[in-house]
Protein backbone atom coordinates (compact mmCIF):
# COMPACT_ATOMS: atom_id res chain seq x y z
CA UNK A 1 0.00 0.00 0.00
CA UNK A 2 1.30 3.50 -0.86
CA UNK A 3 0.94 6.82 1.00
CA UNK A 4 -2.46 7.34 -0.64
CA UNK A 5 -3.64 3.96 0.75
CA UNK A 6 -4.32 2.61 -2.73
CA UNK A 7 -4.95 -1.13 -2.97
CA UNK A 8 -4.74 -3.72 -5.71
CA UNK A 9 -6.96 -6.74 -6.02
CA UNK A 10 -8.12 -9.49 -8.31
CA UNK A 11 -11.47 -10.93 -9.34
CA UNK A 12 -12.06 -14.23 -7.53
CA UNK A 13 -12.64 -17.06 -10.01
CA UNK A 14 -12.75 -20.76 -9.09
CA UNK A 15 -10.14 -21.53 -11.78
CA UNK A 16 -7.73 -19.09 -10.13
CA UNK A 17 -8.39 -20.11 -6.52
CA UNK A 18 -5.18 -22.08 -5.89
CA UNK A 19 -2.99 -19.39 -7.47
CA UNK A 20 -4.74 -16.61 -5.57
CA UNK A 21 -4.53 -18.35 -2.19
CA UNK A 22 -0.83 -18.98 -2.59
CA UNK A 23 -0.10 -15.33 -3.49
CA UNK A 24 -2.18 -13.40 -0.97
CA UNK A 25 0.94 -11.44 0.00
CA UNK A 26 0.68 -9.66 -3.38
CA UNK A 27 -3.11 -9.26 -3.56
CA UNK A 28 -4.76 -6.75 -1.23
CA UNK A 29 -8.37 -7.80 -1.79
CA UNK A 30 -10.65 -10.08 -3.79
CA UNK A 31 -13.77 -9.21 -5.77
CA UNK A 32 -16.40 -11.95 -5.80
CA UNK A 33 -19.30 -12.16 -8.28
CA UNK A 34 -22.27 -12.00 -5.90
CA UNK A 35 -24.77 -13.58 -8.32
CA UNK A 36 -22.76 -16.84 -8.33
CA UNK A 37 -23.70 -17.29 -4.66
CA UNK A 38 -27.38 -16.29 -4.65
CA UNK A 39 -28.53 -19.89 -5.06
CA UNK A 40 -25.32 -21.65 -4.12
CA UNK A 41 -25.33 -24.53 -1.60
CA UNK A 42 -24.78 -23.49 2.01
CA UNK A 43 -21.31 -25.00 2.12
CA UNK A 44 -20.19 -22.72 -0.76
CA UNK A 45 -21.45 -19.65 1.07
CA UNK A 46 -19.67 -20.90 4.21
CA UNK A 47 -16.46 -21.20 2.17
CA UNK A 48 -16.93 -17.62 0.98
CA UNK A 49 -17.42 -16.47 4.59
CA UNK A 50 -14.19 -18.24 5.53
CA UNK A 51 -12.42 -16.55 2.63
CA UNK A 52 -13.72 -13.13 3.70
CA UNK A 53 -12.41 -13.71 7.21
CA UNK A 54 -8.91 -14.25 5.79
CA UNK A 55 -8.71 -11.57 3.08
CA UNK A 56 -10.76 -8.42 2.36
CA UNK A 57 -13.63 -9.31 0.04
CA UNK A 58 -15.95 -7.09 -2.00
CA UNK A 59 -19.15 -8.27 -3.71
CA UNK A 60 -19.88 -7.42 -7.33
CA UNK A 61 -23.40 -7.83 -8.71
CA UNK A 62 -24.16 -8.28 -12.39
CA UNK A 63 -27.88 -9.00 -12.66
CA UNK A 64 -29.92 -6.25 -11.01
CA UNK A 65 -30.25 -3.85 -13.92
CA UNK A 66 -30.38 -0.81 -11.68
CA UNK A 67 -30.12 1.84 -14.42
CA UNK A 68 -33.65 1.26 -15.61
CA UNK A 69 -37.02 2.99 -15.55
CA UNK A 70 -38.48 -0.28 -14.24
CA UNK A 71 -38.26 -0.87 -10.49
CA UNK A 72 -35.58 -3.41 -9.58
CA UNK A 73 -37.03 -6.76 -8.48
CA UNK A 74 -37.25 -7.01 -4.69
CA UNK A 75 -36.08 -10.63 -4.79
CA UNK A 76 -32.77 -9.55 -6.36
CA UNK A 77 -32.23 -6.94 -3.67
CA UNK A 78 -33.05 -9.50 -0.95
CA UNK A 79 -30.51 -11.93 -2.44
CA UNK A 80 -27.81 -9.29 -2.24
CA UNK A 81 -28.92 -8.18 1.25
CA UNK A 82 -28.67 -11.79 2.52
CA UNK A 83 -25.22 -12.29 1.01
CA UNK A 84 -23.95 -8.96 2.34
CA UNK A 85 -25.22 -9.94 5.79
CA UNK A 86 -23.47 -13.32 5.59
CA UNK A 87 -20.17 -12.28 4.02
CA UNK A 88 -19.75 -8.74 5.42
CA UNK A 89 -17.87 -7.41 2.37
CA UNK A 90 -16.00 -4.13 2.47
CA UNK A 91 -18.52 -2.83 -0.08
CA UNK A 92 -20.81 -4.06 -2.82
CA UNK A 93 -21.07 -2.85 -6.38
CA UNK A 94 -23.31 -3.09 -9.45
CA UNK A 95 -23.58 -1.72 -12.98
CA UNK A 96 -25.15 1.30 -14.63
CA UNK A 97 -27.05 -0.88 -17.07
CA UNK A 98 -30.38 -2.53 -17.75
CA UNK A 99 -30.55 -6.28 -18.21
CA UNK A 100 -34.23 -7.00 -18.89
CA UNK A 101 -37.36 -5.34 -20.19
CA UNK A 102 -40.94 -6.37 -20.92
CA UNK A 103 -40.31 -9.79 -19.36
CA UNK A 104 -37.27 -10.52 -21.56
CA UNK A 105 -33.85 -11.26 -20.10
CA UNK A 106 -31.15 -9.73 -22.30
CA UNK A 107 -28.54 -11.98 -20.73
CA UNK A 108 -25.93 -9.32 -20.06
CA UNK A 109 -25.40 -5.64 -19.33
CA UNK A 110 -27.10 -3.42 -21.91
CA UNK A 111 -26.51 0.32 -22.15
CA UNK A 112 -29.57 2.26 -21.02
CA UNK A 113 -30.78 5.14 -23.18
CA UNK A 114 -29.08 8.13 -21.54
CA UNK A 115 -32.18 10.17 -20.79
CA UNK A 116 -33.79 12.00 -17.89
CA UNK A 117 -36.18 9.00 -17.48
CA UNK A 118 -33.45 6.40 -16.98
CA UNK A 119 -31.55 8.82 -14.77
CA UNK A 120 -34.57 9.21 -12.48
CA UNK A 121 -35.27 5.47 -12.60
CA UNK A 122 -31.68 4.67 -11.65
CA UNK A 123 -31.75 7.15 -8.77
CA UNK A 124 -34.98 5.58 -7.46
CA UNK A 125 -33.61 2.03 -7.80
CA UNK A 126 -30.36 2.98 -6.09
CA UNK A 127 -32.24 4.58 -3.24
CA UNK A 128 -34.35 1.41 -2.75
CA UNK A 129 -31.29 -0.84 -3.02
CA UNK A 130 -29.41 1.22 -0.45
CA UNK A 131 -32.33 1.11 1.99
CA UNK A 132 -32.96 -2.61 1.64
CA UNK A 133 -29.35 -3.76 1.61
CA UNK A 134 -28.19 -1.28 4.23
CA UNK A 135 -25.35 0.34 2.29
CA UNK A 136 -24.94 2.23 -0.98
CA UNK A 137 -23.54 0.34 -3.96
CA UNK A 138 -20.55 1.58 -5.91
CA UNK A 139 -21.76 1.88 -9.50
CA UNK A 140 -19.81 0.82 -12.58
CA UNK A 141 -19.83 2.32 -16.07
CA UNK A 142 -20.31 -0.35 -18.74
CA UNK A 143 -18.82 -1.06 -22.16
CA UNK A 144 -21.16 -1.03 -25.13
CA UNK A 145 -20.88 -1.91 -28.80
CA UNK A 146 -23.82 0.35 -29.62
CA UNK A 147 -24.38 3.93 -28.66
CA UNK A 148 -27.78 3.53 -26.99
CA UNK A 149 -30.52 4.89 -29.27
CA UNK A 150 -32.77 7.57 -27.84
CA UNK A 151 -30.01 9.11 -25.70
CA UNK A 152 -30.25 12.81 -25.00
CA UNK A 153 -27.27 13.07 -22.63
CA UNK A 154 -23.59 12.28 -23.07
CA UNK A 155 -22.29 9.23 -21.20
CA UNK A 156 -20.23 11.34 -18.79
CA UNK A 157 -23.13 13.75 -18.08
CA UNK A 158 -25.57 10.85 -17.51
CA UNK A 159 -23.20 9.00 -15.16
CA UNK A 160 -22.32 12.17 -13.24
CA UNK A 161 -26.00 13.07 -12.80
CA UNK A 162 -26.89 9.57 -11.48
CA UNK A 163 -24.00 9.63 -9.00
CA UNK A 164 -25.08 13.07 -7.88
CA UNK A 165 -28.77 12.14 -7.52
CA UNK A 166 -28.06 8.87 -5.69
CA UNK A 167 -25.00 9.99 -3.71
CA UNK A 168 -23.24 6.80 -4.86
CA UNK A 169 -19.57 6.50 -5.74
CA UNK A 170 -18.19 5.34 -9.07
CA UNK A 171 -16.55 2.07 -9.94
CA UNK A 172 -14.65 3.31 -12.95
CA UNK A 173 -13.93 0.52 -15.41
CA UNK A 174 -11.04 1.86 -17.44
CA UNK A 175 -11.22 -0.81 -20.13
CA UNK A 176 -14.88 0.13 -20.64
CA UNK A 177 -13.87 3.79 -20.99
CA UNK A 178 -11.14 2.80 -23.47
CA UNK A 179 -13.49 0.52 -25.45
CA UNK A 180 -16.35 3.04 -25.57
CA UNK A 181 -13.94 5.80 -26.57
CA UNK A 182 -12.78 3.75 -29.53
CA UNK A 183 -16.21 2.32 -30.40
CA UNK A 184 -18.01 5.67 -30.25
CA UNK A 185 -15.30 8.11 -31.21
CA UNK A 186 -14.38 10.06 -28.11
CA UNK A 187 -11.18 10.67 -26.20
CA UNK A 188 -11.07 8.48 -23.04
CA UNK A 189 -8.87 11.11 -21.38
CA UNK A 190 -11.60 13.74 -21.87
CA UNK A 191 -14.14 11.33 -20.37
CA UNK A 192 -11.96 10.94 -17.27
CA UNK A 193 -11.79 14.69 -16.83
CA UNK A 194 -15.58 15.07 -17.25
CA UNK A 195 -16.62 12.71 -14.45
CA UNK A 196 -16.39 13.85 -10.81
CA UNK A 197 -12.98 12.71 -9.55
CA UNK A 198 -14.19 12.92 -5.94
CA UNK A 199 -16.63 10.06 -6.72
CA UNK A 200 -13.86 7.77 -7.99
CA UNK A 201 -13.19 5.09 -5.42
CA UNK A 202 -12.77 1.80 -7.22
CA UNK A 203 -11.24 1.02 -10.60
CA UNK A 204 -11.51 -2.05 -12.82
CA UNK A 205 -8.84 -2.95 -15.33
CA UNK A 206 -9.25 -5.70 -17.92
CA UNK A 207 -8.52 -6.60 -21.52
CA UNK A 208 -10.63 -7.17 -24.61
CA UNK A 209 -10.37 -7.92 -28.28
CA UNK A 210 -10.35 -5.81 -31.43
CA UNK A 211 -12.81 -7.09 -34.00
CA UNK A 212 -13.60 -5.86 -37.48
CA UNK A 213 -17.23 -4.94 -37.82
CA UNK A 214 -19.16 -5.36 -41.10
CA UNK A 215 -18.92 -1.59 -41.72
CA UNK A 216 -15.12 -1.95 -41.88
CA UNK A 217 -14.46 -0.24 -38.55
CA UNK A 218 -12.53 -1.76 -35.69
CA UNK A 219 -14.42 -2.13 -32.43
CA UNK A 220 -13.35 -3.48 -29.06
CA UNK A 221 -15.29 -6.23 -27.32
CA UNK A 222 -14.82 -6.06 -23.56
CA UNK A 223 -14.50 -9.83 -23.10
CA UNK A 224 -12.10 -9.98 -20.12
CA UNK A 225 -10.27 -12.78 -21.91
CA UNK A 226 -7.13 -10.82 -22.76
CA UNK A 227 -4.31 -9.03 -20.97
CA UNK A 228 -4.72 -5.40 -19.95
CA UNK A 229 -3.56 -3.23 -22.87
CA UNK A 230 -1.10 -0.34 -22.39
CA UNK A 231 -3.70 2.45 -22.96
CA UNK A 232 -5.62 1.16 -19.92
CA UNK A 233 -2.51 1.47 -17.75
CA UNK A 234 -2.06 4.99 -19.13
CA UNK A 235 -5.65 5.82 -18.14
CA UNK A 236 -4.96 4.36 -14.69
CA UNK A 237 -2.03 6.75 -14.32
CA UNK A 238 -4.34 9.64 -15.30
CA UNK A 239 -7.00 8.52 -12.83
CA UNK A 240 -4.43 8.33 -10.03
CA UNK A 241 -3.19 11.81 -10.93
CA UNK A 242 -6.67 13.36 -10.61
CA UNK A 243 -8.34 11.30 -7.86
CA UNK A 244 -8.20 12.72 -4.33
CA UNK A 245 -9.40 9.40 -2.85
CA UNK A 246 -7.63 6.17 -1.96
CA UNK A 247 -8.17 3.92 -4.98
CA UNK A 248 -8.97 0.23 -5.03
CA UNK A 249 -7.85 -1.23 -8.37
CA UNK A 250 -9.18 -4.66 -9.34
CA UNK A 251 -7.96 -6.78 -12.25
CA UNK A 252 -10.80 -8.72 -13.91
CA UNK A 253 -10.21 -11.88 -15.91
CA UNK A 254 -13.07 -14.16 -16.91
CA UNK A 255 -11.42 -16.92 -18.93
CA UNK A 256 -8.52 -17.97 -21.18
CA UNK A 257 -6.57 -17.78 -17.94
CA UNK A 258 -2.85 -17.14 -18.22
CA UNK A 259 -0.37 -18.22 -15.56
CA UNK A 260 -0.66 -16.68 -12.10
CA UNK A 261 2.72 -15.02 -12.75
CA UNK A 262 1.21 -13.24 -15.75
CA UNK A 263 -1.74 -11.96 -13.69
CA UNK A 264 0.58 -10.86 -10.89
CA UNK A 265 2.74 -9.06 -13.48
CA UNK A 266 -0.34 -7.10 -14.61
CA UNK A 267 -1.11 -6.20 -11.00
CA UNK A 268 2.47 -5.02 -10.69
CA UNK A 269 2.11 -2.87 -13.84
CA UNK A 270 -1.05 -1.39 -12.30
CA UNK A 271 0.89 -0.66 -9.10
CA UNK A 272 3.55 1.16 -11.15
CA UNK A 273 0.92 3.16 -13.09
CA UNK A 274 -0.71 4.17 -9.79
CA UNK A 275 2.68 5.23 -8.42
CA UNK A 276 3.38 7.38 -11.50
CA UNK A 277 -0.03 9.05 -11.24
CA UNK A 278 0.31 9.65 -7.52
CA UNK A 279 3.78 11.15 -8.03
CA UNK A 280 2.31 13.59 -10.56
CA UNK A 281 -0.49 14.46 -8.13
CA UNK A 282 2.00 15.07 -5.30
CA UNK A 283 4.21 17.23 -7.55
CA UNK A 284 1.21 19.30 -8.64
CA UNK A 285 0.04 19.79 -5.05
CA UNK A 286 3.54 20.94 -4.06
CA UNK A 287 3.56 23.49 -6.89
CA UNK A 288 0.12 24.76 -5.88
CA UNK A 289 1.23 25.12 -2.24
CA UNK B 1 -40.12 9.44 -23.63
CA UNK B 2 -42.00 6.66 -21.82
CA UNK B 3 -38.85 4.95 -20.61
CA UNK B 4 -40.21 1.53 -19.67
CA UNK B 5 -41.85 0.93 -23.04
CA UNK B 6 -38.66 2.02 -24.77
CA UNK B 7 -36.53 -0.32 -22.65
CA UNK B 8 -38.93 -3.21 -23.31
CA UNK B 9 -38.68 -2.51 -27.03
CA UNK B 10 -34.86 -2.48 -26.89
CA UNK B 11 -34.79 -5.72 -24.86
CA UNK B 12 -36.96 -7.42 -27.49
CA UNK B 13 -34.78 -6.11 -30.32
CA UNK B 14 -31.66 -7.47 -28.58
CA UNK B 15 -33.15 -10.89 -27.88
CA UNK B 16 -35.52 -11.64 -30.77
CA UNK B 17 -33.70 -12.01 -34.11
CA UNK B 18 -36.97 -11.79 -36.06
CA UNK B 19 -38.00 -8.52 -34.42
CA UNK B 20 -34.49 -7.21 -35.02
CA UNK B 21 -34.65 -8.06 -38.72
CA UNK B 22 -38.04 -6.31 -39.05
CA UNK B 23 -36.65 -3.32 -37.15
CA UNK B 24 -33.63 -3.10 -39.46
CA UNK B 25 -35.96 -3.28 -42.47
CA UNK B 26 -38.28 -0.54 -41.26
CA UNK B 27 -37.33 1.00 -37.89
CA UNK B 28 -40.22 3.44 -37.70
CA UNK B 29 -42.89 0.86 -38.48
CA UNK B 30 -41.54 -1.62 -35.91
CA UNK B 31 -41.30 1.10 -33.25
CA UNK B 32 -44.84 2.28 -34.05
CA UNK B 33 -46.12 -1.31 -33.83
CA UNK B 34 -44.68 -1.40 -30.28
CA UNK B 35 -46.68 1.72 -29.41
CA UNK B 36 -43.69 4.03 -29.00
CA UNK B 37 -44.14 7.79 -29.25
CA UNK B 38 -43.31 9.82 -32.33
CA UNK B 39 -40.19 11.16 -30.61
CA UNK B 40 -39.03 7.61 -29.78
CA UNK B 41 -39.72 6.39 -33.31
CA UNK B 42 -37.60 9.20 -34.72
CA UNK B 43 -34.79 8.46 -32.25
CA UNK B 44 -34.75 4.81 -33.29
CA UNK B 45 -34.36 5.68 -36.97
CA UNK B 46 -30.81 6.79 -36.18
CA UNK B 47 -29.81 3.44 -34.64
CA UNK B 48 -26.32 2.12 -35.36
CA UNK B 49 -27.50 -1.16 -36.89
CA UNK B 50 -24.01 -2.65 -37.12
CA UNK B 51 -23.44 -2.01 -33.40
CA UNK B 52 -26.91 -3.35 -32.64
CA UNK B 53 -26.24 -6.64 -34.42
CA UNK B 54 -22.83 -7.02 -32.73
CA UNK B 55 -24.31 -6.29 -29.31
CA UNK B 56 -27.21 -8.71 -29.91
CA UNK B 57 -24.82 -11.52 -30.88
CA UNK B 58 -22.66 -10.83 -27.85
CA UNK B 59 -25.76 -11.02 -25.60
CA UNK B 60 -26.85 -14.27 -27.26
CA UNK B 61 -23.45 -15.84 -26.48
CA UNK B 62 -23.75 -14.73 -22.86
CA UNK B 63 -27.24 -16.26 -22.57
CA UNK B 64 -25.94 -19.51 -24.04
CA UNK B 65 -23.03 -19.57 -21.57
CA UNK B 66 -25.41 -18.94 -18.66
CA UNK B 67 -27.64 -21.81 -19.83
CA UNK B 68 -24.67 -24.17 -19.98
CA UNK B 69 -23.50 -23.04 -16.56
CA UNK B 70 -27.00 -23.57 -15.16
CA UNK B 71 -27.17 -27.07 -16.65
CA UNK B 72 -23.78 -28.02 -15.18
CA UNK B 73 -24.82 -26.64 -11.79
CA UNK B 74 -28.05 -28.69 -11.77
CA UNK B 75 -26.26 -31.84 -12.93
CA UNK B 76 -23.65 -31.44 -10.19
CA UNK B 77 -26.37 -30.96 -7.57
CA UNK B 78 -28.28 -34.05 -8.74
CA UNK B 79 -25.11 -36.16 -8.68
CA UNK B 80 -24.26 -34.96 -5.18
CA UNK B 81 -27.78 -35.82 -3.95
CA UNK B 82 -27.60 -39.25 -5.58
CA UNK B 83 -24.33 -40.15 -3.86
CA UNK B 84 -25.44 -38.65 -0.53
CA UNK B 85 -28.65 -40.74 -0.64
CA UNK B 86 -26.69 -43.92 -1.51
CA UNK B 87 -24.27 -43.30 1.33
CA UNK B 88 -27.22 -42.84 3.73
CA UNK B 89 -28.74 -46.10 2.50
CA UNK B 90 -25.57 -48.05 3.32
CA UNK B 91 -25.27 -46.40 6.74
CA UNK B 92 -28.79 -47.58 7.74
CA UNK B 93 -28.72 -50.18 10.57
Amino acid sequence: MNAFHDRLGLGWRADLAAGILSHLDRIDLLEVIADDFFSAPRREVRALKTLSSQVPVVLHGVGMGLASCAPVETKLLENMARLVEQVRPQFWSEHLAFVRGGGMEIGHLAASPRTRDTLDGAAENLSRASRLIGSKPIMENIATLINPPGSTLSESAWISAILDASDCDLLLDLHNVYANGLNHGYDPGDFLRQIPSARMGVIHIAGGEFISSPDGRQRIVDDHLHDVPDPVFELLEEAAAISPNPLTVILERDGAYPSMDCLLAQIELARQALARGRARRTALQEVLL
Amino acid sequence: MSGRAFESFMARIYVDAGARARFRENPRAEAQRAGLSEEECSALENTDFVGLEMAARSFARKRQMKQQKGFLFSARRLLRRFFTDRAALFRRP
